[in-house]
């Protein structure tokens, strides 16, 4: 079998037709970055993000008027995997001062129940914690593990025998669960995934992923640049600026469009790129490949025909090796789960535009500079 | 066949070594689906004869069955060590990470603090939230920028705040030792097993706890501060005495006669006892070890030293928790004296043949003194006898405690403990007034250094807050693990079917070698130790869909060739050769940024990095190599090749 034999289609002579489908591309991306902003996960944002999975079906609205009878400002609230799942993710850290003390009586009211009119005095409160004291070290001791027992994040402050003082632990997940058990006796739930991300790690992670991203595109211009002429590693660069750019522009514009489909930003996201980066530059070095070998068989053959002549020659392997890959990938998508499903889109999509680009950006580009310079481009 | 030898060999090293590799993963996964069998029919067995029974009850019922079935057969854990290690994502568990708060810590170690360091700490604290700098700097440099010097709070009058700033910043540091040790101490305790505790920069701590399904109980490990003890070691034959009658009541024998006796008449009976015990040590020569294990259950587990001056058992790790299991037992307590207790040396103090032998020590349950007495405690090397040792300071409250306690027991032993095992057991020597004390007897000076920091963690704790957080729950684990098998599996399936399609034969060899390809990989994260995540089974998918690139490079090429009219061997050869560039190439551009995402990813994202430089090494071996010898071979024995 053979696909795109002895094809000589003249793909520079179109190469504007080709710009102007990357910068519409380009343009519809970025509107919509400029318009509706990226969406990080909580990866970067920092923030709190539990899944949950109910034993019996559950309607997302009916956990979302719950969640948002307890005022913890914006919280988002969405399906995940099947009809048992829901994803609860809010970007506070802590539980809002305005509801404080209604957490406070909630452990008041816990403690009482297990040892009713215990005298306790409080110690301190802080924005996720409160100290309690007791009279006596033997009951502060049986109280924390029976809270314990209940589901709560009881503890000495001190481990010294002598130790009245107690402290409560309450996180903004924590609260979420409380609620959602009282207000759902009838369909018990289990905690699947907690993620909670601090607002200074989630600064760092981003700082990371754009120097991760940047020391690749470093790395690879480096790389191409010692193995190929300059101007062919800047075009290849420049082409995989195009496809980052892109398909991060196509990512904000597809959020929230297909349904069950989650594209935010998160660390594996970040992985995807960067793979992208590494892999879409794969097929750019085929076409380059084949032109520098053409550049020493035909010496007086013009450049424009000689890349066309490259392109067209290797166009079957370009498609096929990005095509494996779609297959592999697409079966990601499908079969992979939800935790990866916004991993294998980035690459789905990138690889698709990666070899888009490869084929029709990298080499117009390399074109386009000899055009303007009047060099003679050889190796 | 002479001209591939070097190649097959290479070729059959390669795939030997990657099954060896991966043996003890295939054993262990039979090991665990058949305990997961037993257990199940186990929790059937129970809830039909109780119905009734709580979910927490049976929960740590079935959990102390699987324990015991995996410490029946040593062979189950040794498997379980070298096989592939699964990540957090997959198996289900905990990954905190843990930053010293130095902040409270500065609280902590501040002498007066009024009302203008408490100001100044609160802004602080809102400074360090959005800034990168060291917390002690934002404060130095608080109080620079009100003209206060820090001698003020800190350290004596005599020193500069450079001094001070270096002396906090080394307290700061120390508090995160102390939190790690304090960490692991606990996380050892509690049985997690497999976790890893490690530092990040300076002042981060990354723990991960495998499998942890009480969150609540968890997090109680990760809490800084801890309870240190000074306990007094009971004389050598009381505790022979103790030791003997657990040993009957276990094994069944047990009379009550020594309820009548005095104290003076038990410890004659004790020495006659323990002259019993070293006899049977002796006449057990005959006795097989399972006789010997019938009629002393505890001394088959708990072993002593007949020659020995101390009566410290060793206990082998295996045998801890079943140890632990038997003095917990109602029947084995009710002969323990009210006031004394059994506890473990924190660390082992040996290794027999790869098994981990801690200390069984008899100790009184109420300690002499608490850590929070002590000020100071320093390793160093002791300048008279060239040994490590640890110089500890206590306050002067201490002080008068530690002179009346050490005089009353010159030659006893006191155990320092640590929220409930033993770190060091060092015999007092003489009356220590003053309260400056010299623990010598460590094996070496890091040694020494542990028993320092285990001595302060009484005293300061080490505050720490959780900044990040991520638990992956079992179920959803297992769904993972399906998820990403069946997706290799189909995705396999695919790019072969593809390849076979549109390559006929040589697609055949493509396929053949994308089977090695994976082999290789799993085979390799198992030999290195690595662990497996979600993103790592993406990246092995990726692979299979890069991996092939190579074979299409090099087909593509060889029907070029071939159009040229060259033979099918010329055509191999130079197709081969020719698309070397193209292929080297590519795959180190990927290669270049999986190194770097694997420098800057954290966790599962290492995973997937990992996975694709072993996956681009592996493929590149497999398209270079093995298919190279199979068309070679191919070639040469005039076998058809057909390229599409």
């Amino acid at each position: 079998m053979r696909i795109f034999e002895n094809i000589h289609i003249d793909w520079l002579g179109k190469r504007k037709i080709f710009y102007i489908i990357s910068i519409s591309l380009f343009l519809i991306g970025w509107a919509n970055v400029l318009i509706r902003g990226l969406h990080f996960g909580i990866d970067f944002k920092g923030g709190t993000e539990i899944v949950l999975q109910f034993d019996k079906a559950v309607d997302v609205s009916t956990v979302r008027s719950y969640v948002e009878k307890i005022g913890l400002g914006f919280v988002e609230i969405k399906t995940f995997g099947g009809e048992t799942g829901v994803l609860i993710r809010t970007e506070s850290q802590n539980i809002p001062k305005a509801i404080f003390p209604k957490v406070v009586d909630h452990i008041d009211n816990a403690i009482d129940k297990i040892f009713p009119g215990i005298p306790k005095t409080k110690v301190d409160t802080s924005a996720s914690t409160i100290t309690y004291a007791f009279s006596n070290a033997d009951t502060t001791n049986e109280l924390i593990s029976r809270l314990l027992a209940a589901g709560y994040q009881a503890g000495k402050v001190s481990e010294e025998l002598t130790n009245k003082q107690m402290v409560v632990r309450v996180g903004i997940a924590d609260w979420i669960k409380e609620n959602l058990r009282t207000n759902m006796p009838d369909n018990p739930f289990q905690i699947i995934k907690e993620d909670h991300v601090g607002p200074k790690v989630g600064n760092e992670l981003k700082t990371n992923a754009l120097i991760a991203i940047a020391l690749s595109l470093i790395g690879i211009l480096i790389y191409l640049a010692f193995r190929f002429k300059f101007i062919f590693a800047v075009g290849a660069v420049v082409a995989l600026f195009h496809d980052v750019l892109i398909t991060m522009g196509l990512y904000a514009a597809l959020y929230g469009v297909i349904p069950g489909l989650n594209l935010e930003i998160d660390l594996t996201v970040v992985a995807a790129f960067l793979t992208l980066i590494g892999y879409s530059v794969n097929d750019t070095v085929i076409v380059f490949d084949r032109v520098r070998e053409n550049l020493k068989i035909h010496k007086t053959m013009p450049l424009e025909e000689l890349i066309n002549q490259s392109v067209n020659r290797t166009m079957s392997r370009t498609i096929l090796t990005a095509g494996t890959v779609l297959l592999a990938v697409l079966v990601l998508l499908i079969f992979g789960g939800e935790v990866l499903r916004a991993f294998s889109f980035t690459l789905f999509f990138g690889t698709i535009i990666g070899t888009y680009s490869s084929i029709f950006v990298a080499s117009a580009l390399v074109l386009e500079y000899a055009n303007r310079f009047q060099k003679k481009v050889n190796f | 066949m002479k001209e591939y030898r070097f190649r097959l060999i290479l070729i059959l090293g390669a795939v030997v070594l990657s099954l060896y590799l991966l043996y003890p993963t295939y054993v262990n996964y039979n090991n665990q689906k058949a305990i997961s069998k037993v257990v199940a029919e186990k929790e059937k067995e129970i809830k039909a004869s109780n119905p009734q029974i709580s979910a927490d009850k049976l929960d740590s019922k079935l959990k102390s069955i699987e324990d015991s079935l995996k410490n029946a057969d040593p062979s189950i854990n040794k498997m379980k060590l070298k096989s592939l290690k699964l990540g957090l994502d997959l198996q289900g568990g905990m990954r905190v990470v843990l930053e010293v708060n130095t902040g409270k810590l500065l609280e902590k170690l501040a002498k007066n603090p009024d009302d203008v360091f408490k100001t100044v700490m609160k802004e602080s604290e809102k400074e360090a939230t959005v800034s990168e700098e060291s917390m002690v700097n934002i404060v130095a440099k608080k109080f620079a920028a009100r003209g206060i010097r820090l001698s003020r709070y800190f350290g004596n009058i005599r020193q500069t705040d450079s001094e001070i700033i270096s002396e906090l910043q080394k307290d700061a540091d120390d508090a995160v030792t102390r939190a790690m040790e304090i960490i692991r101490n606990r996380v050892d305790q509690y049985g997690v097993s497999e976790p890893t505790i490690q530092r990040q920069g300076s002042r981060r701590i990354i723990v991960e706890l495998p499998g942890i399904a009480r969150e609540e109980e968890a997090k109680q490990l990760l809490q800084g501060t801890a309870l240190l003890e000074f306990k007094l070691v009971k004389d050598p034959e009381l505790t022979i005495s103790i030791m003997k009658k657990i040993d009957d009541v276990l094994a069944g024998t047990y009379v009550d006669s020594t309820k009548s006796d005095s104290s003076l008449a038990k410890g004659t009976t004790a020495k006659t006892k323990q002259s019993k015990v070293a006899s049977t040590d002796t006449s057990n020569k005959q006795l097989s070890a399972e006789e010997f294990a019938a009629k002393h259950p505890f001394f088959a587990i708990a072993m002593l030293d007949p020659k020995g001056k101390s009566a410290d058992a060793y206990v082998k790790g295996d045998d801890r928790d079943k140890l632990q299991l038997m003095l917990n037992r109602p029947e084995v307590q009710q002969v323990i004296p009210n006031n004394i207790q059994f506890v473990f040396s924190a660390k082992p103090i040996a290794n027999q043949n790869g098994q981990p032998i801690y200390m069984l020590y008899c100790v009184n349950k109420n300690p002499e003194l608490t850590g929070g007495v002590i000020t100071n405690a320093v390793a160093t090397i002791s300048p008279e006898t060239n040994a490590p040792i640890v110089n500890m300071e206590m306050n002067s409250d201490g002080a008068a405690d530690w002179a009346r306690i050490t005089g009353a027991n010159i030659g006893k032993r006191i155990a320092i403990v640590l929220d409930g095992v033993v770190y060091s057991a060092p015999v007092v020597q003489n009356k220590i007034t003053g309260g400056n004390s010299q623990i010598s007897g460590s094996g070496d000076l890091q040694e020494a250094q542990l028993l320092a920091i285990v001595l302060k963690a009484g005293a300061l704790p080490a505050p720490v807050d959780i900044i990040e957080e991520r638990s992956v729950g079992p179920s959803l684990g297992q769904d993972s693990i399906n998820e990403g098998f069946n997706s290799t599996l189909i995705g396999f399936l695919v790019v072969s079917f593809f390849m076979i399609v549109y390559y006929q034969r040589a697609g055949m060899i493509a396929a053949g070698s994308l089977l090695f390809t994976i082999l290789f990989i799993l085979g390799f994260l198992a030999g290195f130790n690595a662990t497996l995540t979600l993103p790592g089974i993406a990246g092995i998918i990726l692979t299979i869909g890069m991996a092939v690139d190579a074979n299409v490079l090099i087909y593509e090429r060889i029907r070029e060739e071939m159009e040229t009219g060259k033979t099918l061997k010329a055509s191999v050869d130079s197709g081969f050769s020719k698309a070397y560039s193209a292929i080297i190439d590519s795959n180190i551009t990927t290669f270049i940024t999986a190194v770097i995402l694997y420098q800057f990813g954290s966790g599962p994202v290492q995973g997937f990095a990992l996975t694709l430089m072993i996956g681009l090494g592996a493929s590149l071996f497999s398209a270079l190599v093995i298919t190279k010898v199979t068309f070679d071979y191919m070639v040469a024995k005039g076998i058809k090749v057909t390229i599409g």
